[in-house]
Formats: structure tokens, C-alpha cells, sequence
């Protein structure tokens, strides 16, 4: 109290209210220092991530059991496996030519592009080809218009496995010997025996010519891995269930009868032909 | 908290990625025993045996998958001629088990410290985008996260991935999974890693707010009680990202805001009966951060109906009493919201009083780490918009906590202070009055004679002109 005599020393000449509070609204920006420990805890938490995943072997151990599609022989223990297997190779199958494709999308263009008449006719006078990346809605006159597209704007690789039309496959003998030269041969070998996804693809262009499906590639492939008693099982189930009337030359094909139509499909969306409901799984 | 000093180097060097790496079910159970012995020879040599097709493969594919966990072994890896082309056409291949287990090789790769695997990998990205619009869950999922994990590493495989078409493609993914939340959460950490691109507010959020992801993220905002908090975390980071940026306008427009602000009151209201569930801080933040941006940027007269219940003032309070002392960045950035709402509308400055809640917020003051800066604010908030309130506020004890306030170091405390004490005094003698008596004037005189220029001169004007001509009635 005594100072307070001295106080108006230079002060009060300046007559400007020195208060100039205003309430005040804070945007920050993503690297702002207040968000600094936020940010930091947020990363600890991604770093330490803890998940149960992939394999589920020990869950609950069920006895070896095959898949129902006809023609398909492998075998599963757990139905999680089973689950993967379906939804890879048989949620998404044309069936016109048996091609499984890794999308619902990708179906519908392939039967499109491969089996639907009216789809060739009007893609002489316009556009028809879709872009296959989603959300790009691109068309094109012809496949090779959209394979350019795709290497130039999505850069996608010029032998993109999911990319292969009809028209391809005359002009794929001539390509393959290069292709040979650069993969390593194994390498080459897993298209030769893999085939599903590329059932549509390298594949099949050559190996159709033989008369083979998709089928007959899975099951060799799975037949290795069989054990005879899943096979025996597998059989009376298939036998069934066999709606596919496959004109293989593989012996173990043979093994079924054919007592349903090629037309008539089993299951959900065990194989589809022109667009549907989209089959969903939960 | 312990927080770890290169995590925070890096945040600082604006280097902040984090890689997220999806566990199996059997490594759970065994506690992950890396056996770090195995040399180089074994991976050539396990790559050699997947090279071969046959009963086996899988069972190698597996072990590759294994060995890739390694560091070094990632770089050995790619080093081998073609190995990225096989696992390639075994993650497009007709075997399912195969394609699973080549997709956990790329998983493992993808998670690699070293920044020259992720371009290495890039004649995969195709298939695992195409795959996104696949059916089988789990795989997906491995899609999802080796992408999100590929993305930062390097310009090269970023502008491809964007050229690829990422964001439909997780959009697609979002819409067609939003049942299974498992997927929606990779979804969503893909996305995350994306929107923190230093580039990102040019070439990605116009393109991410532009498509149906915005409005997607907000309804997987409200946890499912079954499943966890996990999907609406990696949901809520997303909406933060966005809402740093520009993109405000269509977030507010979707209704982002309300969203966010009724997810908040009912997680501050958690918070308030004890119930703090491991983990809720995780959302908690994004979503603060997401209303204390989007209020900043919400035109006044919208925002009450944006933000519809003033008791939301009532959860920030919550939430900065719940991690005061355990997270006091949680409780700092709490109050940074509430700042944004009291300095934009009286109805949240009232909410503070009828709700009762100023008691507590000045029990906060001598808190540091810039909370109480904050608070400062707040009040200072409050006393500008509800003058006819500044006796209650006196009467709370406001005047007293001032009083400690006004000698603290911090400059921007004391000039907050002396703000608030003059719109407190102005036109109140009993308030000056009740400053005088709690020995206030010897606090602005030591300010007159030790402080920087302003303050000086905000000390002065109280002491001439509304201090003084009081003291001398009052103490004497």
C-alpha cells in the first residue's frame, strides 16, 4: 500500500485501455505442438498392436471335411480355412465358363465381356470396355484401349493377371515365349499349375485348347494333397452334388457322374451367370 | 505415461510413421520365439522349396512367412532374383491356402524397417487393391494392413498406390464390409496412413472427402459393445486428419460435428461414473480433436444445432478430471475444446455455470503443462460473454485464485489474469473491493515494478483506476 503513491509513473499518458481480451477460437493444425502427446500415445497404441489373425489351428478341431463344390476336391480342418477357401476361389464364378474371379466387379465385367452377345454388338458402336480399377468409370472401345489406360494412368503392370479378354488369345502365343525369358522358370511353373485366378487368363487361353476348366486344375492340384480316405468321402459328396458336367480328360475326373445338368447351380452363388444379388457373407 | 523419446524425436521431425503388424493366432499362444538363428542359406533355401509346386508348398510358404519376420531376412529376400514375382503369383494363384500365406509374406515384408522393401514389393499392389472387393475376411484384412503399412515408406509407392486407385477401392471395401468391423478397422488404418502423408492435404483429402468415406467413417463412429472401441478409433484419427485440414465445410455439412459431440457426452459420461475402459482414451483424443476443430470452424448460428446438448461442456470436464494426472495432454487438449465452445457462444458459457461446473475448473489453475492456460481462457470466456455473471464467478472464488495466479512466471497466466480481474472490476466496487481485501494490491504493484511493458501497464490502469481510490475506504 505505501508504494502505490509512486505508481503512476509514465503510465497514464498512454490513455489507450491496455485490456484488449477477446475471446478467441483455436484451429490446429495436424502437427501442432499440442497434439504432441496425443499423437505420440496413438502410435505407442499402433506399435504394440496385438491382433489374432490368420491361422486358427488349435481352436477347435474338427474333422477333415471337403469342399461341396463339385469338382473341387480340397480338403479343410478347420472352417476358417474352409471359409478363405470358398470365398477365394468359388464366391465369384462365371458360369458360362467356370472362371472364378477375385471380385463380384470382375465377374460382372467378364461375363460381359466374354459371354453376353449384346455386350458385342454394342461394343462395336461405343465404349463398352470398363476401367477395372473401381471408382475410375472409364470406358473404352476396345481391351487393348483399356490396357493402355491402365498401365498409363494407374499404372498397373502391363500383365495384369485379372486383365485377359477373349480376343487375347491369339496374340498371347506370340507373347508368352518372352515372358518365359524373363520369370524365372519356377516361377513360371506356379502359373502352369496355380490356375484359378489366372484360369482366366495365361493359363487356360492355352490350356482350354485341351479341353481342360478350372476344375480339372484345382483338382489336380488338390488331388496331391488328398489323402485317399478325404478323396473317398469327397467323392460320394461331389457325386451328388456334381452339376458340372466338365469335359475333362483327367482321369480322376472320371470318377463322378453326371447326373445334373450343366445349367443348374447349387449352393449360394456357387456359381453365377448374369448379375444377381451380390452374395454376402455376414 | 512413459513415452518414448524417439517416438517423440520423430513426431517433432515430423516423421511419425508407425507400422501395424497382424499377429497370427499361433504366435499368441507361444509367446513369439523368433528363432533369429537362421541364416541367409535357409531362406534361399525355403524359397527354393516354395519355387517347387507340390503337397508341400504351403507348409514352406508358411515357414517363409515365419522366416520374413527378420529384418535382415526381408532384405535377403528381395534381394533374390523373382522372389516378389512368385509370391505374386502365388497370392493370384488357385491354391486359397497359398494365396493366404503369400499375402502374410508380403504382410511381414510390408512391415519392414527398411525403406527400400515397400518399392520392392510393388508388383503386388494390384492384386491386394483388387482383392479389397474379395469376400474372405481375413484375407481382406492382410490386404488392408500391408497396404496401410506400404504407403509411407517411399513417394514412389505412394503416388502408385494412388494412381492404382486406393481410395474407391477402400471406400468399396468400407461399404461393402461395414458389418464386419474387423475389416473396417484395417480399412481405416489404411486410411489413417494415408491422410498423414506430408502431402496429403493436396493429393489425398480432397480425393478422400470428395468420396462416400467421410460419410462412411462417421457411422462406424458408435462403438459396438461386442466388438470394442477399435473400429471407431481408427474412424475417429481418420475424421481428425480431416478435420486439420480444410475440409471442414463438407464434414460439418454430414453432420460430422454432432456426431462427434454426442460420441463424446456419452464417453464423458462413462468417464464421470468411474467406468474408464481401457482403452477409451484412444477415442476420447481423435474425437476432441475433431469437435475442437470443427466448432472453430462452425459458423455461429449453426452451431447449436450441431452441437445440440450444452452438456457436453459438462463430458470435457469430465474427461479433464479423469486424466488430469495420468494424461494431462488429454486433459489439456479437453480444455482446448472448451475454449472453442465457450468463446463461441454464450449458451456454453452458461452451461458452465448452471451446470456448476466453474468450482472445478478453478480448482485447475495451478496446474501447469498449459492446462491451465486454457482454463484461464475459459474463464476469461466466460467473464467476457456473461457480464452479468462476473459476481457469481467473484463469489466462486475466482478472486482468490487469481490472486495465486497473478504470481506465477508464466507471462501469458499473469496477462490472462489481468484481463480477467479488469472485466471482473469494471463497474463493481464490491468486487474491487473483495480484491483489495484478499491483498490483491500489493500483487499488482510487484507486477508494476517487476514486469515486462504490458503488464506493467494493465497493473497501472487497475491501480489508478479502479483499485486505489477503494484501498484507501477498505484497508485502512
Amino acid at each position: 500500500m505505501t508504494a502505490s503513491g509512486n505508481c503512476p509513473t509514465g503510465t497514464t499518458e498512454e490513455r489507450e485501455l491496455p485490456f484488449s481480451f477477446t475471446p478467441q477460437l483455436f484451429h490446429l493444425h495436424k502437427d501442432h505442438e499440442v497434439f504432441e502427446d496425443g499423437d505420440i500415445h496413438r502410435h505407442m497404441y499402433l506399435q504394440d498392436l496385438y491382433v489374432s489373425g490368420a491361422d486358427d489351428e488349435p481352436a477347435l478341431s474338427v474333422s477333415e471335411f471337403a469342399c461341396h463344390i463339385s469338382g473341387c476336391s480340397a480338403v479343410f480342418s478347420a472352417l476358417e480355412e474352409y471359409e478363405h477357401h470358398y470365398n477365394s476361389l468359388h464366391r465369384h464364378v462365371c458360369c458360362s465358363c467356370r472362371r472364378s474371379l477375385p471380385s463380384a466387379r470382375l465377374l460382372d465385367i467378364h461375363i460381359q465381356e466374354w459371354h453376353d452377345s449384346l455386350f458385342t454388338v454394342l461394343a462395336q458402336r461405343q465404349d463398352m470396355y470398363q476401367c477395372l480399377v473401381e471408382g475410375c468409370g472409364q470406358k473404352f472401345r476396345t481391351s487393348k484401349h483399356r490396357k493402355d489406360h491402365l498401365i498409363r494412368i494407374h499404372k498397373y503392370p502391363p500383365d495384369f493377371r485379372f486383365d485377359k479378354t477373349k480376343k487375347d488369345r491369339g496374340t498371347r502365343e506370340a507373347k508368352r515365349p518372352q515372358q518365359k525369358d524373363t520369370a524365372m522358370e519356377v516361377a513360371d511353373d506356379v502359373c502352369e499349375s496355380e490356375g484359378v485366378c489366372e484360369v482366366m487368363c495365361d493359363v487356360l487361353s492355352e490350356q482350354r485348347e485341351l479341353g481342360e476348366t478350372m476344375e480339372t486344375l484345382v483338382e489336380e492340384e488338390a488331388a496331391r494333397m488328398t489323402k485317399p480316405a478325404a478323396t473317398m468321402e469327397h467323392t460320394d459328396l461331389s457325386a451328388a452334388f456334381d452339376g458340372n458336367g466338365c469335359t475333362s480328360s483327367e482321369t480322376f475326373k472320371t470318377q463322378y457322374s453326371y447326373r445334373v445338368p450343366t445349367t443348374v447351380c447349387f449352393g449360394h452363388s456357387s456359381v453365377r451367370g448374369f448379375r444377381g444379388r451380390r452374395g454376402r457373407r455376414k | 505415461m512413459f513415452v518414448p523419446i524417439a517416438l517423440r524425436q520423430a513426431r517433432r521431425d515430423r516423421q511419425l510413421v508407425s507400422k501395424r503388424l497382424l499377429l497370427t493366432e499361433d504366435e499368441e499362444q507361444r509367446e513369439v520365439t523368433m528363432d533369429t538363428a537362421s541364416g541367409q542359406q535357409d531362406l534361399v533355401d525355403l524359397l527354393c522349396k516354395v519355387q517347387h509346386s507340390g503337397p508341400e508348398r504351403g507348409t514352406h510358404l508358411k515357414a517363409l512367412s515365419k522366416a520374413l519376420r527378420d529384418p535382415s531376412e526381408q532384405l535377403t529376400f528381395i534381394k533374390q532374383e523373382n522372389s516378389v514375382n512368385l509370391l505374386v503369383s502365388l497370392l493370384t494363384g488357385s491354391n486359397a491356402q497359398c494365396r493366404l500365406h503369400a499375402a502374410r509374406c508380403l504382410h511381414e515384408l510390408s512391415h519392414s524397417p527398411h525403406t527400400n522393401v515397400a518399392p520392392a514389393c510393388l508388383p503386388a499392389t494390384p492384386y491386394l487393391l483388387t482383392f479389397l472387393s474379395g469376400q474372405s475376411t481375413k484375407f481382406t484384412e492382410l490386404c488392408l494392413y500391408t497396404l496401410g503399412n506400404l504407403f509411407p515408406d517411399s513417394d514412389v509407392v505412394k503416388d502408385k498406390l494412388l494412381a492404382q486407385g486406393i481410395i474407391p477401392a477402400l471406400a468399396n471395401c468400407i461399404e461393402n464390409q461395414k458389418h464386419n468391423l474387423a475389416v473396417v478397422e484395417a480399412a481405416a488404418f489404411s486410411l489413417t496412413q494415408l491422410l498423414q502423408a506430408k502431402d496429403a492435404a493436396e493429393k489425398i483429402i480432397p480425393k478422400v472427402l470428395a468420396s462416400s468415406l467421410p460419410s462412411q467413417l462417421l457411422s462406424v463412429l458408435n462403438p459396438d459393445p461386442n466388438f470394442g472401441l477399435a473400429p471407431a478409433i481408427e474412424c475417429a484419427w481418420c475424421l481428425h486428419y480431416l478435420a486439420c485440414s480444410d475440409g471442414n465445410g463438407e464434414l460439418l455439412a454430414l453432420g460430422a460435428l454432432s456426431h462427434c459431440s454426442s460420441l463424446l457426452m456419452s464417453l464423458g459420461g462413462a468417464v464421470a461414473e468411474g467406468n474408464k475402459e481401457e482403452g477409451m482414451e484412444l477415442l476420447v483424443c481423435p474425437l476432441l480433436r475433431c469437435v475442437g476443430n470443427l466448432v472453430s470452424c462452425c459458423p455461429v448460428d449453426s452451431l447449436s444445432t450441431q452441437v445440440g446438448d450444452v452438456r457436453l461442456v459438462a463430458a470435457l470436464c469430465a474427461f479433464i478430471k479423469a486424466y488430469l494426472h495420468t494424461q494431462p495432454a488429454l486433459a489439456r487438449e479437453s480444455a482446448w475444446v472448451l475454449n472453442n465452445l465457450t468463446a463461441h457462444s454464450t449458451d456454453f458459457c452458461s452451461a458452465l455455470l448452471t451446470l456448476n461446473l466453474v468450482p472445478g475448473l478453478i480448482q485447475l489453475l495451478p496446474f501447469s503443462q498449459g492446462i491451465n492456460t486454457m482454463i484461464l481462457r475459459v474463464l476469461a470466456n466466460v467473464t467476457h460473454k456473461k457480464k452479468e455473471s462476473c459476481l457469481q464467478l467473484a463469489q466462486l472464488g475466482l478472486l482468490s485464485t487469481l490472486c495465486a495466479t497473478l504470481k506465477m512466471a508464466d507471462q501469458e497466466m499473469v496477462t490472462l489474469s489481468l484481463e480477467i480481474l479488469f472485466m471482473l472490476v469494471i463497474g463493481r466496487p464490491q468486487v474491487a473491493d473483495e480484491f483489495v481485501r484478499l491483498s490483491g494490491v500489493s500483487l499488482l504493484e510487484a507486477i508494476q515494478y517487476n514486469s515486462e511493458g504490458e503488464m506493467r501497464r494493465r497493473a497501472a490502469y487497475l491501480l489508478e483506476h479502479h483499485l486505489l481510490s477503494h484501498s484507501a475506504d477498505c484497508t485502512v
